[in-house]
């Protein structure tokens, strides 16, 4: 009798712990048995599942978010100076901004893409563009900051960047608007036939993440939007889209939208490479900077270039072919399988599928429209695969999920509609706040999408928060995706106008973090790496500060000897070797941002005192209880003045 | 007996203290280990930070050298090479003596880890930046436990044996051990007293052992 | 025996209960997430801009039947979109045209789609005022529409025809214009 009382207690028990059980799982897969709340919600103390990064936009920067929190960790300073961090400010950085235009305080960041390795995102490193004065940076994603910028010759409005390739070989960069190569002073109404549009493959070493200017393939005066690699069985083709192949000067909005169709370019890169091995390449000779920051000497240098391999694609058949694509594509979106490549024409009302296959089958057995400019059209009929109809209004950009679907931003509806690849039925739509511009599942550019959130990324914010004036920051919004249907879970406020954004699993990031940077490493050649290599150096009127900082005082504190119309060099070294003890310094009536130094790191800024007297200068990041306390002065004598040089902490 | 003594060894090789502190902002605990001849931060920086936090109540820097790393390396030595003639000499009563004076150097050494310990904690700068009192007015002390946890302001500090420790305290064990069993094969011995020769192979074979 | 099954088969209820009780919380929640921009951006409020199309639209006592259309249709926000767009407005009158019963079969919801194709047909991407309609006819260009038709245009002394329908009144608004029209614009 016992013995039965008890086994039914047991059936009961377990059957209730399936039936949870069952439950919580259809929670994870989105159905709709959790709160809104819950599914973004990350407790005080946990860490986020993914990282998002999202472009800066007009602020030039990549912002770092978790989701999905939607909270934002950093900003990393890309192609604009950033006072808080010294970016662009202190003597260390300011190479990094210098283009063949001399130093540039900003730029327009547009598209952030992830290095890949065998088609999946690898966390190594983030490349993102500068569109306006047309550029390409690397950012480590171990120290999270900018190591490198490389400008990008006979290019302007640098938009279709920066897309990587499967293995990170290359990441690509394609000018917007088409200009006069080499640039000279023509008539503007000559655009037509004259102009050209460059299509520029960075090498990237697998190694240390240095980027070459491989060559450039010189296109038609196109203008070229957006561009995905290939990958699995398209691995070494590159997809560009292109609108205004009318070549239109002016009133783009009318003259740029005649062509009932467009073209999506496909570049076959690995036959550049035959080509550029076998030497046929014409070289040419042109200006750009490429700027390095070197991690260990804490310390970016700028190099201009002189020349660049040029590949003209009507010379050498099979280098590209033109699919047309219905009204100017701005997406041109490639399926982690690698078969289909996704136009989004955004004045059209549908989306038209290019199939690989098909397009190989077309090129092998020559099914051609014609020629643009020496380069084969392919037949549309005989590469399209499919169209997703009447889908919504102003299609943008598309990306996929892990389970064979897709999904589309379209401005004009302010939507987000799912689809499935292959059948082009439109599954489920769901309505933005308002008019999304592109979106992002994380690693929704690769073999491997995790297909969980969708963040869109809108144009216009109007009331969806506290209002802060005309001026108001652009809003992402964040979707789970994990069931059939896809749901609204959380809105968050964003830095500048995020264009673009990239994603992956905060695992890959995590453990190969930077905590501090190894003081026996520090090879800045102004370092002083402990208290007693602290000193100050006069060679004429220009007078070196080695300076250590430490909790919680300067070595020196006291400084004499600096004379009005000096130029003083502070170079200050964090001492510390501690995990988030940053310090920072500035004087009064510095011409220039704070440093804020990292443990470890060695920064330096200039100072010209224009005035005698006794200035004091300070710890600006709250670093320890005794801050407030860290701090000291520097006296200024007159220009003729005969004050020693003069140090000391603490009398010594 | 033998075995006992060479791992003492271990004590070369492996940290035989270790304090460690743990607070809020520190979510990666910093410590210390104690190797007979020298300190060394779990982390690599970590006497560096532990220094760093501490001046701020006046505590003197963790030296890098002091007169004990000079003793104990040989003292340890000494104890190893007495407890390896000792299990060849095979008399048990020489195998306690040899605890006893584990023991006693153990103690010793304790001791002075007190000692050292109760001025480090203590022995505060005058010029100290924060200065905190006790409950009774006195000046705080900022000393490790001894062995245990304790908590200090924000900090809880952990001091507890390491590795070279338990192997040292697993030596002096078998060092008994090893008493105890040759006792009993001394007994047995006594009975057969003719069998002595063969005994006196199987007492060697149970020292080595 | 009974009372030993009893909590049992409780927990077993309980279980159920436990396991699907935050659903009725969570509809409510998606609700009203829904209910708080049903006509998305239409709905933001804001009397201080200057008017948009479907504000001009509402505003107007010639278009209630356009205006009646386009929320049937659910369409209203892609006429407060940032645009540039331009919509040719048939009136009260252009819906009287049609064939009768026309406009009451097309209100229904099941014909929701269909109606929204219709009136999509009357929107294109980018700003025609009068000048532009002249200029696209005597470049002998078509205008594009929102569904991918494409309109002609045909200016006949001083009227302008498009799609077969006279443009009988332009008002410029804060995203786009609305040229008002004297017919339905039907596909061909």
């Amino acid at each position: 009798m016992q013995i039965r009382n008890q086994i039914i207690c047991c059936i009961c028990a377990v059957t209730m712990l399936f039936i949870v059980g069952s439950c919580s799982q259809q929670g994870q897969t989105g159905a709709l048995n959790s709160s809104l709340a819950d599914r973004s919600y990350v407790a005080p103390g946990e860490h986020d599942e993914f990282y998002a990064f999202i472009s800066g936009g007009y602020s030039g920067q990549l912002s770092i978010y978790g989701l999905p929190s939607g909270r934002l960790f950093r900003v990393v300073p890309v192609f604009s100076v950033d006072a808080e961090k010294g970016y662009g400010f202190n003597e260390e950085t300011k190479p990094l901004l210098n283009t063949s235009f001399g130093s540039i305080p900003w730029d327009d960041s547009h598209h952030p893409d992830l290095s890949q390795t065998n088609g999946k995102v690898d966390g190594r490193w983030c490349f993102i563009n500068g569109n306006n004065t047309p550029r390409i940076a690397r950012i480590s994603l171990s120290s999270f900051e900018t190591e490198e910028i490389i400008e990008i010759p006979n290019s302007a409005g640098n938009h279709s960047s920066a897309f990587v390739t499967e293995n990170t070989e290359y990441v690509v960069a394609g000018t917007r608007f088409a200009v006069p190569v080499p640039q000279r002073d023509m008539p503007i109404e000559e655009y037509k036939g004259n102009f050209k549009g460059a299509l520029s493959f960075i090498k990237v070493d697998q190694e240390t993440g240095r980027m070459n200017l491989e060559f450039q393939v010189m296109m038609p005066g196109f203008n070229f939007d957006l561009a995905h690699p290939g990958r699995k069985k398209s691995h070494g083709w590159m997809f560009f889209s292109t609108y205004n192949t009318e070549e239109a000067s002016t009133l783009l909005e009318v003259n740029a939208s005649q062509n009932d169709k467009d073209f999506i370019a496909a570049i076959n890169w690995k036959k550049a490479e035959e080509l550029i091995a076998n030497g046929q390449f014409e070289t040419i000779k042109t200006e750009y900077a490429h700027n390095v920051y070197e991690e260990s000497t804490h310390m970016a240098t700028s190099t201009m270039k002189k020349e660049v391999k040029v590949l003209d694609p009507a010379k050498y058949p099979g280098l590209v072919y033109f699919l047309p694509t219905p009204k100017s594509p701005h997406g041109c979106d490639v399926d982690p399988s690698g078969e289909y490549i996704i136009g989004s024409g955004k004045l059209a009302a549908s989306m038209t599928a290019h199939s690989f296959t098909k397009m190989l089958d077309a090129i092998e057995n020559k099914k051609f429209d014609g020629d643009a400019y020496g380069i084969p059209v392919i037949n549309y009929e005989d590469v399209v695969s499919g169209v997703v109809q009447q889908a919504g209004l102003g299609p943008l950009h598309t990306e996929f999920d892990n389970d064979g679907n897709a999904y589309t931003t379209f401005f004009i509806s302010s939507e987000v509609v799912k689809w499935k690849v292959g059948t082009w039925e439109v599954l489920d739509r769901a309505p933005t706040y308002y008019s999304v511009g592109h979106l992002m599942i994380p690693g929704g550019n690769s073999q491997e999408p995790f297909g969980k959130y969708l963040v869109a990324m809108n144009k216009i914010t109007k009331d969806r928060y506290l209002p802060t004036g005309p001026e108001l920051a652009h809003s992402a919004q964040l979707y789970d995706i994990s069931g059939d249907k896809m749901e609204l879970i959380l809105d968050f406020p964003t830095i500048g106008e995020p264009h673009y954004a990239a994603g992956c699993p905060a695992d890959l990031i995590k453990p190969n973090q930077t905590k501090i940077y190894e003081l026996e490493k520090n090879n800045h050649p102004y370092a002083a790496k402990s208290d007693k290599e602290a000193r100050i150096e006069r060679n004429g009127n220009e007078v070196h500060v080695y300076m250590t900082m430490i909790r919680s005082h300067f070595t020196p504190d006291n400084l004499e000897g600096i004379k009005v119309g000096d130029k003083v060099y502070f170079h200050v070294t964090n001492l510390e070797q501690d995990y988030d003890v940053p310090h920072g310094i500035s004087i009064i009536g510095a011409n220039t941002s704070e440093l804020l130094i990292m443990p470890g790191q060695t920064e330096t800024f200039i100072w010209e005192p224009k005035k005698e007297g006794v200035w004091p200068f300070y710890c600006t990041d709250f670093c320890s209880a005794l801050h407030q306390e860290m701090q000291g002065y520097i006296r200024v004598s007159g220009r003729n003045s005969n004050t020693p040089l003069k140090w000391s902490l603490d009398g010594d | 007996m033998i075995v006992g003594a060479l791992l003492l060894g271990g004590l070369y090789l492996f940290p035989i203290w270790n304090i460690t502190l743990e607070a809020p902002q520190y979510p990666e605990p910093i410590g210390m280990d104690i190797f007979i001849n020298k300190f060394q931060g779990m982390n690599p920086n970590d006497i560096k930070n532990i220094n760093i936090m501490n001046h701020y109540v006046g505590m003197k820097d963790i030296p890098e050298q002091i007169p004990e790393f000079e003793i104990f390396p040989l003292v340890t030595a000494g104890m190893i090479i007495l407890g390896v003639l000792t299990g060849f000499i095979g008399k048990k009563n020489l195998y306690l003596v040899w605890f006893g004076l584990m023991v006693t150097f153990g103690t010793i050494a304790m001791y002075d880890f007190y000692l050292w310990e109760y001025d480090y904690g203590h022995d505060l700068k005058e010029t100290a930046a924060i200065k905190f009192t006790d409950s009774d007015g006195e000046p705080m002390a900022y000393q490790p436990p001894l062995i245990g946890n304790k908590t200090i302001l924000n900090f809880r500090a952990l001091s507890w044996p390491r590795t070279g420790a338990y192997l040292m305290f697993l030596g002096m064990a078998l060092s008994v051990l090893a008493y105890f069993q040759n006792k009993k094969e001394a007994s047995n011995s006594s009975q057969q007293a003719q069998k002595a020769k063969e005994d006196d192979e199987e007492q060697y074979s149970h020292n080595v052992a | 025996m009974k009372i030993l099954i009893q909590p049992s088969l409780a927990l077993l209820v309980l279980g159920f209960l436990i396991s699907c009780g935050s659903s009725p919380q969570t509809e409510q929640a998606a609700t009203n997430l829904a209910e708080s921009h049903p006509k998305g951006q239409a709905s933001v409020k804001d009397d201080v801009s200057d008017a948009n199309i479907l504000q001009v639209a509402i505003g107007s006592e010639a278009h209630s039947t356009l205006v009646a259309a386009v929320q049937a249709a659910e369409i209203e926000h892609v006429l407060v979109n940032a645009g540039p767009l331009t919509v040719f407005a048939p009136t009260n009158g252009a819906f009287d045209l049609l064939p009768e019963g026309t406009v009451e079969d097309l209100l229904k919801p099941e014909n929701k789609q269909a109606l929204a194709t219709i009136l999509t047909r009357h929107a294109a991407p980018g700003s025609f005022n009068v000048e532009a309609l002249k200029r696209e006819a005597n470049k002998g260009r078509k205008i594009y529409m929102a569904t991918g038709d494409y309109l002609e245009v045909v200016v006949d002394g001083e009227d302008i025809m498009v799609g077969g329908a006279k443009v009988v009144g332009t008002i410029q608004t804060s995203n786009g214009i609305i040229n008002v029209v004297d017919k339905v614009i039907l596909p061909e």
